[in-house]
């Protein structure tokens, strides 16, 4: 047998992938080695319409038509740095999520899933705009760890929380939720690095998963390391650790329900804003570390009738992140202390006809809201405590079929800013969505 | 070093050693044939409560905690459950229940299907290219299913074989002696129309004629038109509709009113924690229904 030749290092570590040999039932260990060898194929496994061997293909196309009728809102106070537009600091254009007034080709998210092997599971997600390809996410996962082990490990949307794992076309609303905007990034806790999750054998479903992170996310783990005449050091990765804890108690067919918790420490925190040019000529930088923490709970009810009908979903989740950095304005001494903030969202979804759901969400932002200040001309140095920003969701959705929606969607939004005033604004949103290629089973 | 992986192997034999197999069900047709089938060497537990479509179930956390434990997972298949089973699984962190191994178990591939290699066209409707999911409908696909079902059951308790094996053959003869019943009830039934494809085996099993569907195509509720056009056809008609109990009853209301044809609301599936006898009934209803007033 090709075992014996192997030195036993190798024969270890195949042992270790393939743990599954040792939950192998006893049927077929009256044959000589047949608990070494993977059993065949029986005849008549499975009936699909996926392909055989090419990757299972699908694509989600989405569409967004923006209007913003009154008002226009920037970025909220006390989340100017740490985000992606940050830079754009006087003329907030697109208040987070890139949509333009009027059409927007939002993504074409093209998602490619297969076993590799009898050990690994693949999937790759492109997400396509018109000039740009990005990796959404790439990784592989275990198939065949014991004991409710997983390994995950590439590039992927971290399982804190609820929302954030889950793609655009997952959501409710058209937008993303303030708090995973603003505390993690615009695609939230988007990371390279590796995941273990276990999940125990209990009589109701419980996870715990533990995530090494490379440390990119800009509202929690940016990073810009040393150069170009920035005052960091080097960090090597993973600079970010992430732990998360899922329950869910056995309600019947009916009703379910999880709760979950989720911690992350990130051990660099490296933030420039830099502009030598004109009038509004600055050098500011933060460097240090920053955690977060959160909890999230979500409720389902299955109503039984047709087409989602009467069926209802109510999440919420809440984050607060606390970021202890040096700041520095210039050339002055730096200052010491720690940016504290949090936000939460709450949101409902009701099936009000079939095929036909109703959804408000409720967002906070800042309600505790410590921060420096963001831009210069305020003679200040150090940080203040900024408002709370506030914005209002409603929306309806159609679903033809699970393939398709169309949804009409009302934004009151209501963010502070830094000078302490309220900034109002009213928008909608049309989006059109639709599905291609193998039939996507969600996850809860 | 062979000692050494008969010792680990042993040790988790041990580990995992229980009373009774536990299998888990995706419907209460199949948990109630892994039941008849397994006897008291099972332990079943059903996923999708009968009264629901097991289309359009979401993976629950409940599903997952069940299928953690689980040495066996009975479903329909043929993308029946493609929604929520395979994320369920996922989540279960189980890897004796991947597709392949002996503890993933579908009827549909255990028996011929009708309607396979339709076009993989989504605007004829949530198609099923690989074949009608729904064997569950058929009492003589379900004995051939009891049959390989009893061989998967002796691989994974091989001491039980005999008893597995002679449990399918006791199921298979309550279906064998109840079919002629079943012929001679519907002999001359005027016909059919469903809601869905859902009972297409049944209707073909018995020879009753199958008139028509009230969705225009499948997954898509009723729209007008296709109401229309369906009564205007079968205008002049004896027949029957026929809706489970899960379909909204407007569309099927409408057609059976203009039609002035009976109309019945049944389940898909027996009660949790059916036997044999139960789903034997459910199909004699089932029959009843289609044979109207046919002598």
């Amino acid at each position: 047998m090709a075992m014996r030749r192997l030195p036993l290092p190798a024969a270890l570590l195949l042992l270790t992938l393939s743990g599954v040999y040792a939950q192998e039932p006893p049927s077929g260990s009256t044959l000589a080695g047949a608990a070494m060898t993977p059993l065949p194929a029986l005849g008549g496994e499975r009936v699909s319409s996926g392909s055989a061997f090419n990757p299972d293909i699908s694509v989600i196309i989405d569409t967004v038509y923006l209007n913003e009728f009154s008002g226009h809102v920037g970025t909220p106070a006390g989340f100017g740095g740490g985000h992606d537009h940050g830079h754009d600091h006087g003329h907030d254009h697109d208040h987070g999520h890139g949509l333009e007034e009027g059409f927007n080709f939002r993504s074409a998210e093209l998602t490619f899933t297969a076993s590799v092997d009898h050990y690994f599971d693949a999937l790759l997600t492109l997400h396509l705009d018109e000039d740009h390809v990005e990796v959404e996410e790439a990784y592989i996962t275990t198939r065949n760890l014991p004991a409710g082990l997983q390994i995950k490990a590439g590039k992927f949307l971290s399982d804190i929380g609820y929302i954030n794992a889950q793609h655009t076309h997952d959501w409710a609303f058209v937008d993303r939720p303030l708090v995973n905007e603003y505390l993690f990034g615009d695609h939230g806790l988007q990371e390279k690095g590796v995941q273990l999750t276990w999940t125990p054998k209990t009589a109701f479903y419980s996870v715990f998963g533990l995530e090494l992170l490379q440390g990119e996310t800009t509202g929690i783990a940016s990073y810009e390391g040393h150069g170009e005449g920035k005052p960091f050091s080097d960090k090597s990765g993973p600079r970010l650790i992430t732990g998360f804890a899922k329950l869910a108690p056995d309600l019947g067919h009916n009703h379910a329900a999880q709760f979950g918790l989720s911690y992350g420490h990130a051990r660099a925190f490296q933030l420039s804003d830099f502009n030598d040019h004109g009038d509004h000529s600055h050098r500011l930088s933060w460097d240090g570390n920053a955690w977060f923490a959160g909890v999230d709970a979500v409720y389902k009810y299955d109503a039984g009738r047709s087409f989602g009908h009467g069926d209802w979903v109510v999440q919420g989740e809440y984050y607060r992140r606390e970021i202890d950095v040096d700041f520095r304005n210039n050339q002055r001494p730096p200052v010491s202390d720690i940016a504290r903030q949090d936000g939460l969202y709450v949101q409902t979804v009701y099936g009000i006809a079939p095929r036909w759901q109703f959804g408000v969400r409720a967002d906070a932002l800042g309600m505790t809201n410590r921060n420096t200040l963001q831009w210069m001309g305020h003679g200040h140095q150090g940080y203040e405590s900024f408002g709370t920003s506030y914005r209002y969701a409603a929306n309806l959705t159609f679903r033809p079929t699970e393939f398709s929606l169309l949804r009409a969607q009302v934004n009151r939004t209501d963010f502070a800013d830094e000078d302490d005033h309220d900034e109002d604004g009213w928008a909608v949103m049309l989006q059109f969505q639709v599905a291609l290629g193998v039939h996507g089973a969600h996850r809860f | 070093m062979h000692k050494w992986l008969a010792g680990l192997l042993l040790m988790c034999l041990a580990v995992t050693a229980q009373a009774s197999l536990q299998v888990v069900a995706t419907t209460s047709a199949m948990g109630m044939l892994a039941q008849t089938v397994g006897g008291d060497a099972v332990t079943v537990r059903v996923l999708a409560s009968p009264d629901r479509d097991a289309h359009y179930l979401q993976a629950r956390p409940s599903m997952m905690a069940a299928l953690r434990g689980a040495d066996l997972v009975v479903a329909v298949g043929a993308d029946l459950e493609v929604g929520w089973l395979p994320a369920a699984i996922q989540g279960a962190a189980n890897p004796a229940l991947n597709p392949g191994r002996p503890g993933y178990f579908e009827a549909a591939a255990q028996v011929a299907l009708i309607d396979v290699g339709g076009p993989a066209d989504r605007s004829l409707g949530d198609v099923h290219p690989a074949g009608n999911p729904h064997v569950n409908m058929d009492p003589v696909r379900m004995a051939e299913v009891a049959h390989a079902l009893a061989e998967r059951l002796s691989l994974l308790v091989p001491e039980d074989a005999a008893r597995f094996r002679a449990n399918a053959e006791a199921f298979a003869d309550k279906v064998e002696a109840r079919l002629p019943a079943w012929q001679a009830r519907v002999s001359g039934a005027p016909g059919v129309v469903f809601y869905h494809k859902d009972a297409d085996y049944l209707a073909l099993r018995l020879g009753v004629p199958v008139l028509g569907y009230v969705e225009p195509v499948p997954g898509v509720p009723p729209t007008a038109r296709h109401l229309r056009d369906l009564v205007r056809d079968l205008t002049g008609r004896d027949g029957i509709v026929i809706r489970a109990v899960h379909h909204a009853e407007r569309g099927p209301r409408f057609v059976a009113q203009q039609l002035d044809w009976p109309l019945h609301a049944l389940p898909l599936d027996p009660p949790l924690g059916a036997d044999a006898e139960a789903y034997l009934a459910l199909i004699d209803q089932w029959v009843e229904a289609m044979a109207g007033n046919a002598r």
